[in-house]
């Protein structure tokens, strides 16, 4: 947020000043321009070829002189507006991050000749799968790209969804109506059923929806009976001329938080009935290096110290990084407790006799003579009765 | 530090430098107005001291002042309102910025328009991509598709496409024009863009066996050589003792008229290096780190290879990986990658997909595989027994056992 005010300040004192100058410079040529054409009129108020007086002679001097001062004043006042677009500059440099070559040192080799088509094909699977096909046809045909399927399932879904981002529930009503069975325990139906009864109360008026809830909302009432008491009083407020609604309902009564929601919540149930990932391959990787990249520049900044340089190794990442609850989570690892490592295949996780899990090398440095004691709990055991366990 | 302001920086930059530069050419409109300004006022000041004159002969000059200066009104009026526009740019973009900066600065934004905000990021991300290599099409139909022309550069990078357009079919006045327009810039970052069209010219007129323009044409152009172009120039001038369809090297590959894409390409990473901070766009760098972060050591290959048993033999209780580092295409790229640092285990159920923890235990089979509790369970219900995912070997519940993991 700080970043963002920083650049605004700057900004709208540079925009401010241009407007000013755009005025003034209008005003004051408008203002030379009166004056020469005042001139004028009285000049010839003689016959064309009276020579000129000598008063007229010092008049006329006069105002070349003034008009020769005010127009380079004004190319000076401009010149002098450099200093605040510098600052804009300035500003945008000191408040964003620019430079990327420190901290993702590899990240030139996406864009080599065998990489490019790799990533490419990525980005055309993610447009298809938007359902963007128009511009997924557009973008294989200029980038050549080879191998890359249109998906129709897609298209489909993204289109329910984008129609009901827009508010309109129908599409996704018409799929949800097909797949009954597979959602009895899902939100969605009763999600997509309450966005129809508040569109009808706006569209058709608030009778036209109390129809519509009393035909669909009795089947949901059971597992959704806070939301749809809120959904039914929300109905008060569509009425023409009623007061602004509590807090509470606002989000109800909002169709574009509802519809987005919807939809977010519609592509979600969709895939997961589907058995597909609900984000692409390419959004997921975006966003997590979205997160992963201020971490970076966070550590990067405090790395000054050359003893820390030799954590820049090549085979991983510095630190860790949470991804989240939507992003990461995918495999199993497994670091061990007490090295703080992750295990490998040469230093595999082993399940001791009492349970606790601990890697082989922490093993071998815990035991005593012939005996083994974990380190969780009081058992004493022997360090063959340990043995290795898989977590992929 | 914030994903705006790791990111962000080119998406203000670019139509700062925009601004700036219709800053320095409203201020040359004003600069040449204002000279012909003085000039008429010069003018005005000599008739008035060659006595006699007449009111005729200063009412004509008076008149031609004021035309100047009407002029002068209307092109600095229209420079400075460009220059406004450019900067009203900038707070477009501000505001879509700040937009994400005070939802992510409130702890109760639902995720969904936190959401919505990083779909619109990616695809400015990918538009900006395309336009960077020179994708046109494709970044216009999605920047219409989305509505995202003013947050994207699309505008920008139309002249760009013309020229690049223009190079392509063997015309050069409009980059040479470009090249006029950048010239402080150009000299600075060192370009060759200027020289390598005036030899692409040299060589056009050679091919078309107008030998004599072409040295006229060398005269002209070539005699202003910079330091280390003096080579190139030899090459050139070698070339005229010799037929257009030679096989004698260097003379064979100058007349090659790929040399043609060579300069469409080369205009374009000039171009964006005009106007881009960085050398490599958003888009493959947030991949790579996004690829890396959800790399994980050991060996997603094998990872497939369950996943592979599991639709065979399960068909109804797995779904495929939503791993994008697992997933081709991208698994192929992500194989060169770093891999995430990790110092707390963090389990999967490789059934489920779900979670390992105190509500859903890891179970070691006596095979050595561990499981999710739950899926076992389930397993067991629908089965009777459990099949191993990964070996096909068949247990009963009672010889699972738990395992701690601290």
């Amino acid at each position: 947020m700080d970043s963002c005010t920083g650049v605004e300040q700057d900004l709208d004192k540079a925009i401010s000043k241009f407007n000013n100058i755009n005025d003034h410079t209008n005003r004051v040529l408008q203002d030379v321009i009166n004056q020469v054409e005042d001139l004028r009129r009285e000049i010839l108020k003689q016959p064309t070829n009276t020579p000129l007086s000598q008063t007229q002679s010092t008049v006329v001097n006069d105002l070349a002189v003034s008009v020769k001062d005010t127009v380079s004043q004004m190319s000076a006042d401009h010149r002098l507006l450099h200093a605040t677009v510098s600052r804009v500059g300035k500003s945008i440099d000191r408040h964003f991050i620019g430079e990327y070559a420190s901290v993702a040192p590899k990240a030139e080799s996406f864009c080599s000749d065998t990489n490019r088509p790799i990533m490419e094909q990525a980005v055309a699977q993610h447009l298809y799968r938007q359902g963007l096909e128009d511009v997924g046809d557009t973008f294989v045909a200029e980038a050549n790209i080879q191998g890359v399927e249109r998906t129709c399932t897609f298209a489909l879904l993204q289109r329910c969804a984008s129609s009901l981002a827009e508010g309109d529930p129908s599409a996704a009503l018409q799929w949800v109506e097909n797949r009954t069975q597979d959602l009895q325990h899902s939100p969605l139906p009763f999600t997509l059923h309450r966005m129809q009864a508040l569109k009808l109360a706006r569209e058709r008026g608030v009778g036209a929806a109390i129809e519509y809830a009393r035909a669909q909302f009795p089947a949901h009432a059971a597992r959704h009976e806070r939301q749809l008491q809120a959904a039914v009083c929300a109905l008060a407020w569509c009425t023409p001329g009623a007061g602004p609604a509590p807090h509470h309902y606002h989000h109800l009564l909002d169709p574009k938080a509802l519809g987005a929601e919807a939809a977010e919540l519609f592509v979600r149930e969709a895939c997961a009935l589907l058995r597909l990932a609900p984000l692409s391959a390419l959004a997921g990787a975006v966003a997590v290096g979205a997160r992963v990249l201020p971490a970076l520049h966070d550590i990067r900044a405090k790395m000054t110290h050359p003893h820390v340089v030799a954590a820049w190794a090549d085979d991983e990442l510095p630190f860790e990084v949470d991804l989240g609850e939507e992003g990461g989570g995918y495999h199993s690892v497994f670091a061990c407790p007490i090295l703080r490592q992750q295990a490998s295949e040469q230093n595999p996780p082993m399940r001791l006799f009492c349970g606790h899990v601990i890697s082989r090398d922490a093993l071998n440095k815990l035991v005593m003579g012939a005996k083994l004691k974990c380190p969780y709990c009081p058992t004493e055991q022997l360090p063959a009765e340990a043995r290795q366990i898989y977590f992929s | 530090m914030n994903e705006l302001k790791s990111l962000e920086h080119a998406t203000l930059k670019v139509p700062y430098e925009v601004f700036n530069k219709k800053y320095r050419n409203a201020q040359r409109v004003l600069d040449v107005e204002a000279r012909h300004v003085a000039s008429s006022v010069s003018e005005l000041d000599a008739a008035t001291r060659r006595q006699p004159v007449t009111t005729g002969e200063i009412d004509t000059l008076l008149g031609g002042m004021v035309e100047k200066l009407t002029a002068m009104k209307r092109k600095a009026s229209e420079a400075i309102t460009e220059e406004v526009q450019a900067a009203y740019v900038c707070k477009k973009r501000l505001e879509h910025l700040k937009e994400q900066a005070t939802a992510l600065a409130e702890p109760n934004t639902p995720q969904t328009s936190l959401n919505q905000w990083r779909k619109v990021r990616l695809d400015r991300m990918l538009v900006d991509y395309f336009l960077r290599n020179g994708y046109y099409d494709s970044a216009t139909k999605l920047a219409d598709a989305r509505g995202l022309r003013d947050l994207t550069n699309v505008d920008i990078y139309a002249a760009a496409a013309e020229v690049e357009a223009e190079l392509r079919s063997q015309r050069t006045a409009r980059c040479l024009q470009w090249c006029a327009d950048n010239k402080s810039k150009l000299r600075k970052l060192g370009s060759t863009m200027e020289f390598k069209i005036r030899i692409q010219e040299f060589i056009e007129l050679v091919r078309e066996d107008k030998r004599l323009e072409a040295v006229r044409y060398a005269k002209k152009h070539f005699s202003t050589f910079e330091e280390g172009q003096l080579q190139d120039i030899q090459h050139c001038m070698g070339m005229l003792a010799f037929p257009k369809d030679t096989d004698v090297e260097p003379y064979k590959s100058l007349l090659c008229v790929d040399r043609w894409a060579a300069l469409v390409r080369q205009f374009r990473s000039e171009h964006t290096r005009l106007l881009h901070p960085t050398r490599l766009p958003t888009l493959p760098l947030t991949l790579q780190l996004g690829l890396a972060a959800l790399n994980t050591p050991y060996p997603f290959q094998l990872y497939l290879i369950i996943i592979i048993c599991f639709t065979q033999c399960y068909k109804e209780s797995t779904k495929v990986s939503a791993c994008p580092a697992c997933q081709p295409p991208l698994n192929a790229l992500a194989r060169t990658l770093p891999h995430a640092h990790c110092s707390h285990s963090r389990l999967v159920c490789r059934i489920s997909q779900k979670p390992l923890n105190e509500h859903n235990h890891p179970m070691v089979l006596p095979n050595g595989q561990v499981y999710g509790e739950k899926a076992l369970k389930e397993m067991v219900k629908e089965h009777g027994s459990i099949i191993c995912p990964k070996t096909k070997e068949v247990f009963s519940m009672k010889s699972v056992e738990k395992v701690y993991v601290m």
